[in-house]
């Protein structure tokens, strides 16, 4: 397993794949905390409140949402990326432990999240601070509240990560898992999570999302309204669940498949 | 010593069989040609070997044990299945790495395997950047990184100039001489009758014949090529000891039927001038036309 494991960090560390996946989630993140800095307190569409307040500041921290589903995508690339590179083949050369690859994948693809996690973070903190700052507004939010938002953050993209390493093993096709991924983010918990409130909370995005501070209502993407947060731990259990259950999903079924 | 041992070995996917009772060994320290034509089964073959692809029934065992049970004498047995199977924008160093990272092998053997394959210079390459030639020598850096007792290969000259056949040729020559055990196929007679001592060919998933290379070679009736200024008396000679002799041109016969000593000898006990003499071996593709004829099995 350590060997599995120091290998799958190490594919991450010779490739640009992780420092592009981070490039484009503090991208997005930036360009959505800006534009949510520069309209708070307008009033208009679906600005977010006053940066002089509590709730205008954990939305404009909570800028993350899309940071979040690049991490997911990630974790996609980390496992579905060796077959369409045709590097699989070596991989299980080396290592023909097949749960055991696929374990040492989703932490690798956890500890990558969470370096894309806390990129974004510190990209929607700096803007948010800085907004506020700018603006002479005292801080609205205690220093252990942004922590929070800032840890989930971290946590959330970790997960995510691993939910997407599980999701790109059992789907394998590069881009069918890229897509399944982003219609299940975009629109499907959007769906489900407007329709049955109550299970809202316990789908991966939204239970992520509220983790870095997203309300029901507010986000982009956007959380139903009506759902609710899980508690802290809760909601960590649930996506570390989640994770779990689609690699040992996977383990059952396409990771026996014959590499061919 | 039998190293490698392929028992009764089937794999279908779905009604379709790719493998069909395939068993055949490779001893210790022999370089063997794995043919057949394209399609033949002989991937699947090896991929069944080492634990890729399950096997409907049957076993293909390496010193007696499946791949995946070979524990970390697995590190003895070097492997190349994928041309192409690198991740484009990691160096060729970094590719290496991650294979020493996953096997346990010694970093210092980087260097050495670079050496080997004569990829010294492009270590800082991106693998993306490599001609299918230099792609082709990184695959059995890799794959030598473990200093492998044994060696399996798919298709090594694939996409090779004649330049790399060469080196390749004479790289696994060395490698038996090394008294490594190579298995390598390959869907070309000529090419294999170059570097291996054994021959193991197979058609439709099935064993078609096993041994000594220059058996195999020799079964393919070679068809002898020369150009003499007596082309009708020789002819005539030649014709009269059994031989199949055909005008090629001005001077010029094709015969089959003899060797190319018979034909030499049989030229110079009637002091006719031979000003060119050459042997066409054939393609496997000709071989397995007559094997499948002798055994009345459809072309």
């Amino acid at each position: 397993m350590t060997a599995a494991l120091h290998a799958e960090l190490m594919k991450l560390r010779t490739t640009r794949l992780v420092a592009a996946m981070t490039g484009l989630a503090v991208a997005l993140t930036a360009l959505i905390g800006v534009l949510e800095a520069v309209t708070a307190g307008s009033g208009k569409g679906m600005a977010i409140p006053s940066l002089a307040t509590p709730g205008g500041l954990r939305d404009n921290l909570a800028s993350t949402g899309f940071a979040l589903l690049v991490a997911a995508l990630l974790g996609v690339v980390i496992t579905s990326g060796e077959f369409r590179l045709k590097t699989a083949t070596d991989t299980y050369l080396d290592q023909p432990g097949r749960g055991r690859i696929l374990a040492a994948k989703t932490i690798a693809a956890a500890a990558a999240g969470a370096l894309l996690g806390i990129a974004a973070t510190a990209t929607s903190t700096g803007i948010t601070l800085g907004f506020a700052a700018a603006r002479g507004y005292p801080l609205a939010l205690s220093d252990p509240a942004i922590a929070r938002y800032a840890g989930g953050t971290v946590i959330g993209a970790a997960l995510l990560a691993a939910v997407g390493a599980g999701a790109g093993s059992l789907i394998r096709h590069e881009t069918g898992a890229i897509i399944a991924v982003v219609a299940w983010g975009l629109v499907i918990e959007l769906v489900v999570g407007a329709t049955v409130t109550t299970a809202g909370r316990f789908l991966p995005y939204t239970a992520a999302a509220m983790l870095a501070g997203d309300t029901n209502g507010g986000g982009m993407p956007q959380i139903p309204r009506g759902v609710t947060a899980l508690p802290y731990p809760a909601a960590i259990a649930v996506l570390a669940a989640i994770a779990a259950a689609l690699a040992a999903a996977a383990a059952l079924t396409t990771v026996r498949r014959d590499i061919t | 010593m039998t190293v490698i041992e392929v028992r009764t070995l089937v794999k279908r996917f779905g009604p379709a069989a790719a493998v069909d009772g395939l068993s055949f060994e490779v001893g210790a320290g022999t370089v063997t040609g794995f043919l057949g034509p394209n399609g033949a089964g002989k991937t699947t073959t090896l991929r069944m070997l080492l634990g890729l692809v399950t096997p409907t029934t049957g076993q293909a065992v390496i010193w007696g044990r499946p791949y995946r049970e070979l524990g970390v004498r697995r590190r003895r047995v070097g492997a190349v299945l994928e041309a192409s199977g690198f991740h484009p924008g990691r160096t060729v160093a970094g590719h290496l790495r991650v294979r020493c990272a996953a096997t346990g092998a010694a970093w210092s053997r980087i260097g050495t395997v670079l050496a080997e394959t004569g990829m010294s210079e492009l270590a800082g390459r991106r693998a993306g950047t490599l001609s299918l030639g230099e792609r082709q020598r990184l695959g059995l850096a890799g794959a030598l990184l473990g200093d492998p007792e044994v060696l399996i290969l798919d298709e090594p000259a694939n996409g090779l100039d004649p330049a790399g056949v060469l080196w390749l040729r004479g790289f696994l020559r060395q490698l038996g001489d090394q008294g490594r055990t190579v298995l390598v196929s390959s869907h070309i007679l000529a090419e294999v009758a170059q570097f291996a001592d054994r021959a193991v060919v197979i058609d439709r998933g099935r064993l078609v014949s096993a041994g000594p290379v220059t058996e195999l070679v020799n079964s393919a009736q070679p068809t002898v090529m020369l150009r003499t200024p007596q082309a009708q008396a020789l002819r005539d000679a030649l014709t009269s000891e059994g031989a199949a002799v055909r005008a090629a041109g001005p001077g010029r016969l094709e015969i089959t039927g003899l060797g190319t000593e018979e034909v030499a000898t049989l030229a110079a006990a009637l002091g006719i001038p031979v000003f060119e003499m050459t042997t066409d071996t054939g393609s496997l593709e000709e071989a397995f036309l007559r094997m499948t004829a002798t055994e009345g099995r459809p072309g």
